[in-house]
């Protein structure tokens, strides 16, 4: 088995990416790419850990299957946001987006 | 020892990948099934179909058909993205050949036995409607725009009452394992008796997740001319109808795993045979449905299958539960 | 051998989340965030996490990258980035971050997680759905309500829009 310290460096790079996705982007969709990778950095900390503590403990899948249903939940409404601003605005950029009334 | 490429030549696991159940006969297997399906839907029209590919009812016919269409020209429509113009197609027939890598065809007959064999399967399904999308929004044409839309319309329409419908099954039996399933209905008998609607429902939901007559909405020939696959020239045409018939196998194999007790049979004649002739039987019947339900209209089936398959297979998995806790003395 | 595993695993998660967010096109974007997604459910498989993977895969890739490719097509090209001034300090900050995290996580956990390698109980089916069931019941059922709400809303969110339109 890998030790704990690689996937806890595949997790960090994976929030790296993120944090840069998000400080760096403009346009609503890569933002939420980026929440979307730090959510996988998240669980795959918790999956290995929980993996590789001695004895396994099951807790982190149940964990994980929460937080991908939250995700795919958070995907949901927030695509379904950009849509609609993509309706009344013709751009999505977020640094030019104020205000989410019609 | 000595030579590895004659080690690697009769290495079990090479030959179940490249030979039996693997690529090889997936080929022949799809092509076969491409005749079947042309010669049975001639014959309840009662046209001949094939006849001159071969002296036995022109059973090479597919064989005939993949020589010309190799020598065509390749023809990229103007404006497409030529990566997932190409790759789209590739990627779903390599998704059709892993889902048949998790079917158990006989006593270890089997690529990867995983302990979660039934959800990987339907998860490794949930794929192929993106690609479906992606190849239709590559070719840069209106209609395959429209039936790669379609696709995933459909996809939401069908994906939770066919995970539901394999659930009765998961409860009955306490495995999720395909190997596992098989060796259930060992001891209890078919699953398709305790389990009848579930399998009416399967059947439904998968003959709609493979494309096929009445649910073939994102490539409706007489509707929007063949969908998503309408710009793909010879070769590539011929990649793109390769997964369909590669689907329509496996998901005939998991039906036979489920429902029908996979390889199980009366012992002289061996399980790898009982094995095919019955994911044949369940092959034939669903070429049957092409040739006798009209095509419903997509506002149909994402009404039905919100209301009529969600709440049925909510039923289902009731009665999964009363068989599993038996049923309470009135 | 095993090593070999994890390590194209890493590579292509790693890689392909890079191109998310870099690729010009944001449809190749979203099929990079698939194959990221593919890579990270590869990762679960390879810690025993079977389950959790097949999950990964149907709901990642087959719901929200579906769903996103979706919203791009309809919204249509958004090209042209604007480059931003901050780039060069974000990068900055990301890497150090990460540094930070790693370091840290390195020097505290290395020990303390020996890792057997069969896993046993702890990865079993069974227990997952009794932990799931048993343990934690009640939060599941609030996940449940909590995700009924989410797609109430977002569907409330996409069809007065078409009423008013």
């Amino acid at each position: 088995m890998e030790p704990i310290t690689s996937f806890f460096a595949v997790s960090v790079i994976l929030l790296g990416i993120g944090i840069y996705g998000l400080t760096t982007k403009r346009n609503a969709i890569r933002i939420l790419f980026s929440i979307e990778l730090i959510y996988n950095a998240a669980n795959l900390n918790i999956i290995a850990f929980a993996r590789l503590s001695s004895p396994p403990l099951v807790t982190g899948q149940v964990l994980v299957l929460f937080t991908i249903a939250l995700a795919a939940m958070e995907a949901a409404v927030g695509l379904a946001i950009v849509m609609l601003v993509s309706r009344l605005n013709v751009d999505i950029d977020l640094r030019k987006l104020t205000r989410l009334r019609g | 020892m000595g030579n590895p490429i004659i080690d690697l030549l009769t290495n079990t696991y090479f030959l179940e990948i490249v030979v039996f159940p693997g690529l090889t006969s997936i080929a022949i297997l799809g092509a076969l099934l491409g005749w079947l399906e042309r010669k049975l839907t001639a014959r309840v029209q009662l046209r001949i179909g094939p006849q001159y590919a071969s002296p036995a009812g022109g059973i090479l016919q597919m064989f005939a058909d993949i020589i010309k269409l190799l020598f065509k020209e390749v023809t990229i429509p103007e404006g497409a993205d030529t990566f997932f113009f190409i790759m789209a197609p590739v990627t779903a027939l390599i998704i059709g050949a892993a889902l048949l890598g998790l079917i158990p065809f006989a006593p270890g007959i089997q690529i990867a036995n995983i302990q979660v064999g039934l959800p990987v399967f339907l998860a490794i399904v949930t794929l192929s409607p993106t690609l479906v999308l992606l190849a239709g929004w590559s070719a840069n044409s209106k209609f395959p725009f429209i039936g790669g839309l379609r696709a995933l319309f459909q996809q939401t329409a069908y994906e939770i009452p066919l995970w539901l419908s394999t659930l009765g099954v998961v409860m009955v039996a306490g495995t999720l394992s395909l190997t596992g399933i098989v060796q259930y209905q060992q001891n209890s008998g078919w699953l398709i008796v305790p389990q009848l609607l579930g399998a009416l429902l399967f059947i439904i939901t998968s003959t709609a997740e493979m494309e096929r007559l009445p649910f073939d909405l994102p490539e409706a020939e007489s509707e929007i001319m063949m969908g998503w696959q309408a710009e793909y020239p010879g070769p590539l045409f011929m990649l793109v109808q390769g997964p369909a018939f590669v689907k329509l196998y496996a998901f005939s194999a998991l039906f036979t795993t489920l429902y029908l007790g996979g390889y199980l049979g009366p012992s002289p004649i061996p399980p790898i045979l009982w094995f095919f002739a019955k994911t044949l039987l369940v092959i034939v019947l669903i070429m049957l449905f092409r040739s006798t339900f009209p095509r419903v209209r997509l506002d149909q089936l994402l009404r039905q299958g919100w209301t009529t398959l969600l709440t049925l297979s909510i039923i289902n998995i009731i009665i999964a539960y009363f068989l599993v806790v038996g049923f309470p003395a009135i | 051998m095993t090593d070999l595993v994890f390590l194209s695993l890493a590579t292509v998660t790693i890689a392909s989340s890079i191109l998310a967010l870099e690729a010009r096109d944001l449809v190749y974007g979203a099929a990079a965030l698939g194959i990221a997604f593919l890579g990270m459910a590869g990762l679960f498989f390879y810690l025993d996490a079977a389950y959790i993977g097949a999950f990964q895969i149907a709901v990642y890739i087959g719901a929200v990258v579906v769903l996103i490719l979706f919203t791009v097509m309809l919204v249509g090209p958004q090209l042209g980035e604007p480059p931003l001034e901050l780039k060069r300090l974000s990068l900055l900050a990301a890497i150090l971050v990460s540094l930070l995290l790693g370091t840290a996580g390195a020097v505290s956990s290395a020990s303390a997680f020996p890792g057997p390698d069969n896993c046993g109980s702890g990865c079993d089916l069974i227990g997952l759905s009794n932990a799931l069931i048993n343990q934690y019941g009640v939060q599941l059922e609030f996940l449940s309500l909590v995700l009924a709400a989410a797609v109430i809303g977002a569907l409330t969110l996409a069809k007065t829009d078409r009423k008013t339109e």
